[in-house]
């Protein structure tokens, strides 16, 4: 398989940058005799035999004959959908704490949401809207300290606090 | 009688309140998960273990053992109602769980699997039970040497028994053990492989690594279903949830034989649930009067894997609990948390906190009851589960695992790197390296390599310690053969069958 291939250049890869990277490691000439660097080295070793071992399995499969469909870009579609979902991921973590919780993960469920659930946009803005706010609410009572971003936007999240808090003393009040 | 005063002291500690909530709590949240595909008890402990700081630690325990076992009940709900296991070890429930669905007897096979998950997962914690002071008084024995081995052992067993390439599962293993080294390291204060990040300079925490790898990975593949259009096909339950005299009959004997082969893989470390329930279903195949109606709607092909799965919960328990060691994936998550609350499980747990580690046992026999109403009566509330468009629930689970990376400490570099594990695990799975060795190796990263180094002293630098007593070598000759065992395995199988052509 041409992924195995792959997998074993990259093992090499890997074990030539960590053991490049252990000698980077700083050692004392006192201490434990072993020292840092020990352990890794054997890793580094043992990494070396599973691509070896991994070598040996390719080997045998070689005589093997796979048959192979060439991929069209229709096939690969899914790659870029998954590296788009990573990149909104990552512009997602970069606002987090700037936009507070509420405001970025409804703004990022929104758009995923309407992508993978096209065309339900009542269920969509529903089950995000929703989803926000009650798991806010959850987690702060829960002692998890959820952002609620700068002062332009923090006034949402408090909001919601002050909202919820009432309603759960109005619901204690009408039943005591 | 020491260990009787200590088994009902635990019950009272379980049946506290407080504790039936919380063991309520995590059945209810484990049937979810194991409902849900796309989120399983693994990553659903590790979201959870931040929430869980300020808990009494007997209560976060028991919960998150409610996760681990009461996902494997759920994970028979859509293994049967879709077709597509909820949790890895239902894969074989979905062979002819799916078939007996198909000819109208869906009822009788959530029937049995929730029977079979309840007498088969009671027995297991009535091993475990029996099985934790005998393996203790021998854990006592375990110096640093012995751990080290151990965790070798455990290491090897997970890899030759994790998919079809011992190779790729070697590689995900080291790498999961280089993972672990960074950071600084504990004995000599030395940073290593830490890259100027400061957020490195404690490690990767494996919360992370879980969560990226689990969840996040997960959500990543489901999407790429969604985009070929994979769309499963669900099966209307009708009929009663129930079986008849007959079926019962059928599925008696599986249970017990998956029972008692769940238990015994479950101890094993390494081996986990799934390899229980393919062992069992490959078994009932092997012993049935009618092996043709397997893969048919065979009900002796759902109550034996069910069983075995289930049992599997309570055996892997036990290397987690008397020795530190984890069974497999979820309990390895499990020793993470033990690990953060400050707790060290092993012999010293059972003598220093046995209200902790008995209140935990006894809460898994009351878990068991809560699981078999929950699964049998209530069936109906998580199959309307089933009815979420994944669209609207996949970014759910990433918001959740959102939440779960940023609880941890509050620093969003630490949300980058769930990516980035979200990404590996996603390729992992592509190319077919198994990502459980990882986790495991991750988990156990430090303390192996600093039991390694403690044995290193202790014997002045001499490798023949870990050869140095029985334990030892047992160990060392039980490693040796798991590594061989993937390559010796097909030869024996072709030797038997050609041994049996010729008879």
């Amino acid at each position: 398989m041409m992924a195995d291939r792959v997998i074993f250049v990259c093992t090499i890869v890997i074990a030539a940058v960590y053991f490049y990277a252990t000698t980077l490691i700083p050692t004392l000439e006192i201490g434990d005799p072993l020292g840092p660097k020990a352990f890794p080295r054997l890793l580094g070793v043992c990494l070396l035999i599973g691509a070896a071992l991994l070598f040996i399995e390719i080997w045998k499969d070689r005589k093997v004959p796979q048959p192979r469909p060439a991929p069209g870009p229709r096939d690969l579609r899914h790659l870029w959908i998954i590296a788009g979902v990573s990149v909104w991921m990552g512009i997602y973590y970069s606002v987090f704490e700037k936009l507070g919780y509420v405001v970025a993960t409804t703004i990022f469920l929104l758009v995923l949401m309407a992508w993978f659930n096209r065309g339900k946009w009542l269920a969509n803005v529903l089950s995000a809207v929703l989803f926000c706010i009650l798991s806010f609410v959850m987690f702060v009572k829960l002692d998890v300290n959820l952002p609620r971003g700068v002062v332009a936007v923090s006034w949402i999240s408090d909001a919601i606090l002050v909202v919820v808090n009432a309603v759960i003393t109005a619901f204690k009040a009408i039943f005591s | 009688m020491d260990t009787l005063t200590h088994i009902l002291n635990g019950f009272s500690v379980a049946l506290q309140p407080i504790n039936l909530w919380y063991t309520f709590l995590g059945c209810f949240l484990g049937t979810i998960i194991g409902v849900l595909p796309g989120i399983g008890p693994s990553a659903g402990i590790a979201l959870l273990i931040p929430v869980t700081y300020g808990m009494n630690p007997t209560s976060a325990l028991i919960m998150m053992s409610g996760i681990f076992y009461g996902a494997r009940y759920g994970g028979s709900t859509t293994a049967i109602l879709i077709n597509t296991p909820g949790e890895a070890s239902s894969v074989m429930t979905t062979l002819d769980g799916y078939q007996m669905a198909k000819k109208g007897r869906g009822g009788a096979a959530l029937a049995v699997s929730a029977l079979a998950s309840f007498i088969a997962g009671t027995l297991g914690v009535v091993g475990l039970t029996l099985f934790a002071v005998p393996l203790t008084s021998m854990a006592l024995k375990f110096g640093p040497a012995e751990y080290f081995v151990l965790m070798f052992f455990a290491m090897t067993a997970v890899s030759s028994l994790a998919g079809k390439s011992p190779a790729k599962a070697m590689i995900s293993t080291i790498l999961g053990l280089m993972i672990a080294t960074i950071g600084i390291d504990l004995q000599s204060g030395q940073p290593r492989y830490t890259l100027g990040v400061p957020e490195l300079q404690d490690g990767v925490g494996f919360i992370i690594a879980v969560v990226g790898l689990f969840a996040i990975a997960e959500v990543f593949y489901s999407m790429e279903e969604m985009t070929k259009g994979i769309r499963p096909q669900m099966i209307k339950l009708q009929g009663r949830l129930w079986l008849t005299r007959d079926e019962w009959n059928r599925s008696v004997i599986p249970i017990a034989r998956g029972g008692v082969i769940g238990f015994v893989i479950g101890v094993l470390p390494g081996a986990g649930g799934t390899i229980a329930s393919i062992l069992s279903y490959v078994w009932e195949k092997r012993l049935s009067k009618h092996p043709e109606q397997f893969g048919q709607g065979a009900i002796e092909g759902v109550a034996g894997p069910e069983a075995a799965n289930n049992a599997d919960t309570a055996g892997a328990m036990v290397p987690l609990l008397t020795l530190g060691i984890p069974g497999g994936g979820a309990t390895a998550v499990m020793l993470g948390a033990f690990i953060m609350y400050g707790i060290q499980p092993g012999p010293l747990l059972f003598q220093n906190r046995p209200d902790l580690v008995w209140g935990l046992i006894d809460s898994m026999y009351i878990g068991n009851i809560m699981l078999l109403i929950l699964n049998l009566p209530l069936i109906g509330l998580f199959v309307r589960l089933l009815y979420i468009p994944s669209g609207i629930l996949m970014p759910l689970i990433l918001a959740i695992s959102t939440i779960g990376l940023y609880a941890i400490n509050g620093n969003p570099v630490e949300l980058y790197f769930g990516i980035i594990f979200g990404v590996m695990g996603y390729i992992f799975r592509k190319v077919d390296i198994p990502v459980a060795p990882m986790v495991l190796s991750l988990v156990l990263g430090g303390i192996m390599e600093q039991s390694f180094r403690q044995a290193m002293t202790i014997s002045g630098g001499n490798p023949k310690i870990f050869v140095g007593s029985t334990i030892t070598v047992t160990l060392v000759a039980l490693s040796v053969l798991s590594i061989l065992l993937p390559y010796l395995l097909p030869r024996l199988k072709a030797w038997r069958d050609g041994s049996r052509d010729t008879a």
